[in-house]
């Protein structure tokens, strides 16, 4: 085997491996193709908005709640402050639960265009 | 504490770091290897790999220190990192590993098709780098000085060592194997003292020597804006980090990037929680380490504070061995990234080029981190993360989502952000830290919507600009790529 120094990145984009390959190529030369391949980023970027939005709502009033609401944040929930078990507990399964959420949307929407794109 | 302990922890970190990394190369032999190693690498040990490239001295030491300092304003900064990932995973992380691009400025370039664009983001991403490396140095300074009582400039000049010698040895070898390794040292270094510190409180039913809410500093709260802006700032910075964005190429395709993100997550909820609770601590049995202005210092001291003896040298050296591994992998990650942005573009990408650069990455930041003060490392680091919210953000956020940007919109919008977040940061040093008004000490809140803005109406004016190759790379960052067994 020859030698071969490694010493930056590709340039040129490859493809991401061996094992699987890019569906575009049958789509982009043709109207309907193009049309597909606009709406499934239209759809998601809408869900992508959606969950942000949602997660930043829920840690807007969240805060506001423990800013604003009189005696929430000196709560004790077993025997600890409720901001800090907010804060410092609670937030972060809200977190994981949007990611999951938005991953199991995106494959949806990634699986629509599929069917769209092979029924042609 | 006693000095010897810090030296060890310090020098089988290191040690650890270079056998492991020996050990990876052995396994990776072929070129290809070297590009997509991480391809036969688990999604586990992947997400693991950036969990601990991510988690820096300002997550392993800041964190604790600021809660220490402020309460529970500073428990804004592990949800704005750990939510970062979020807007990471919503926006970036499948579309830029579909497009292939393994750094910054290579995306902007195929996005973009010009060579111009590719120079001002490099640019853009080096002074970001340097930047995030700076509080790293700061960090380590601070660990050897407190734990070993040698002069600041060991430490960092250890850490910067270290890297050099492993990055110019082994490239980009085998770094996966040592991130993720060095993750899971991280977690161990903070959970098992604080649980064991847990354990022995509730044995002897200490009492607290100060209540939870009270205020060691007696420094003013952050107000509202504070908050926002930081809030700002961690959340779109951290989907423009340029280290992080080349663990994402490690993915086979743009699903398991949104898997191994997801993982990701979940690893830095489960690493927050102990940051957490040693600030906690810190305020109810360690608040005069706030006064004497040694929060940072915080998670080292503990264990020693409250335990003593031989169990509590041991768990120091835990901690700094945790410590150091935080300094270590977040530099050598920045400094790998920053060395094939610097070679790339100056040195026309050659081995000599490379090891040059890596050189050149680690030094510089070296001669800031001896120039600049310690400031609060979690405070520092949250001005790097609004420095990329308003440069690099915009550009990926626009790059991916919206036909219409340009080469011209582009550079205008990263100008911009740079004057104008660099420009606080530099108004904000020379008025000193504290009497810097709020909009001058968190600019994320006006700087990120200004750079975006920018971008927007520049790119509207020279609509006649954007690159013929609009439709196909869009397509290439979108569509989801298919198993070659459905092909027919």
């Amino acid at each position: 085997m020859t030698r071969v120094r490694v010493t930056a990145p590709r340039q040129s984009a490859a493809p991401a491996s061996g094992r699987v390959v890019h569906s575009h190529e049958a789509t982009e030369d043709s109207d309907a193709g193009r049309i597909f391949v606009r709406s499934l980023i239209r759809s998601q970027l809408r869900l992508a908005l959606v969950v942000a939005c949602g997660f930043l709502v829920i840690l807007a009033v969240l805060a506001a709640i423990l800013v604003y609401g009189p005696g929430v944040a000196e709560t004790r929930v077993m025997g600890m402050r409720l901001d800090w078990l907010a804060l410092g507990v609670g937030i972060y399964p809200v977190i994981g639960l949007s990611a999951w959420l938005y991953n199991r949307a995106a494959a949806r929407n990634e699986a629509r265009y599929r069917d769209l794109v092979e029924d042609k | 504490m006693n000095p010897a302990v810090g030296l060890f922890a310090f020098l089988a970190v290191s040690l650890a770091t270079a056998v492991i990394g020996f050990y990876g190369l052995r396994v990776s032999r072929t070129t290809s290897d070297f590009y997509v190693a991480s391809r036969t690498v688990p999604p586990w040990w992947n997400a693991s790999a950036i969990g601990g490239e991510y988690l820096s001295a300002a997550s392993f030491l800041g964190v604790a220190g600021l809660i220490l300092l402020s309460g529970t304003d500073a428990l804004w900064f592990p949800v704005g990192y750990t939510a970062g990932y979020l807007m990471l995973l919503l926006f970036v992380a499948a579309p830029l590993r579909r497009s292939g691009a393994y750094t910054i400025p290579d995306f902007t370039e195929a996005r973009l098709d010009s060579a111009l664009v590719r120079r001002v983001t490099s640019l853009v991403v080096v002074a970001v780098g340097w930047l995030y490396i700076v509080p790293q140095l700061h960090g380590a300074a601070l660990t050897i000085r407190i734990t070993t009582g040698l002069p600041s400039w060991v430490g960092s000049t250890a850490v910067v060592a270290v890297v050099c010698l492993t990055v110019v040895a082994g490239g980009m070898r085998s770094i996966t194997f040592v991130q993720a390794f060095q993750y899971w040292l991280k977690l161990t270094a903070l959970a098992v003292p604080v649980v064991f510190i847990l354990l022995v409180l509730a044995g002897n039913g200490t009492p607290p020597q100060a209540p939870l809410p009270v205020n060691p500093t007696g420094q003013a709260a952050a107000g509202a804006y504070q908050n926002i802006s930081l809030l700002v700032a961690l959340l779109f910075g951290t989907l423009g980090l340029p280290h992080v964005l080349v663990r994402f190429y490690t993915n086979p395709d743009g699903q398991s990037a949104r898997r191994t993100t997801l993982i990701v997550l979940g690893l830095l909820s489960v690493f927050y929680l102990f940051p957490t609770l040693s600030g906690a601590l810190g305020r109810m049995f360690a608040p005069e380490l706030a006064q004497s202005g040694q929060a940072d210092a915080l998670i080292l001291l503990l264990p020693g504070k409250l335990i003593g003896g031989v169990a509590g040298d041991l768990l120091s050296a835990l901690v700094v061995a945790g410590a150091f591994a935080a300094f270590l992998s977040t530099t050598s990650g920045l400094v790998v990234s920053l060395s094939g942005v610097i070679s790339q573009d100056l040195f026309g990408g050659s081995v000599r080029g490379f090891r040059l650069a890596a050189v050149m990455a680690a030094v510089v930041p070296l001669g800031f981190a001896f120039m600049t003060d310690t400031l609060a490392l979690a405070g520092s680091v949250g001005l790097v993360f609004a420095f990329t919210a308003s440069t690099i953000c915009p550009v990926l956020l626009l790059g991916i989502w919206w036909r219409g940007l340009t080469d011209f919109g582009a550079i205008a919008g990263m100008i911009t952000g740079a004057l104008l977040c660099g420009g606080a940061m530099v108004a904000g040093t020379l008025t000193g830290a504290g009497n810097a008004p709020a909009w001058l000490a968190q600019p994320a809140a006006w700087s990120v919507p200004a750079a975006f803005a920018v971008t927007v109406v520049v790119s509207i004016a020279t609509r006649n600009r954007v690159p013929a190759s609009v439709n196909r790379v869009m397509s290439r960052l979108h569509v989801p790529e298919r198993p070659v067994a459905t092909e027919r």
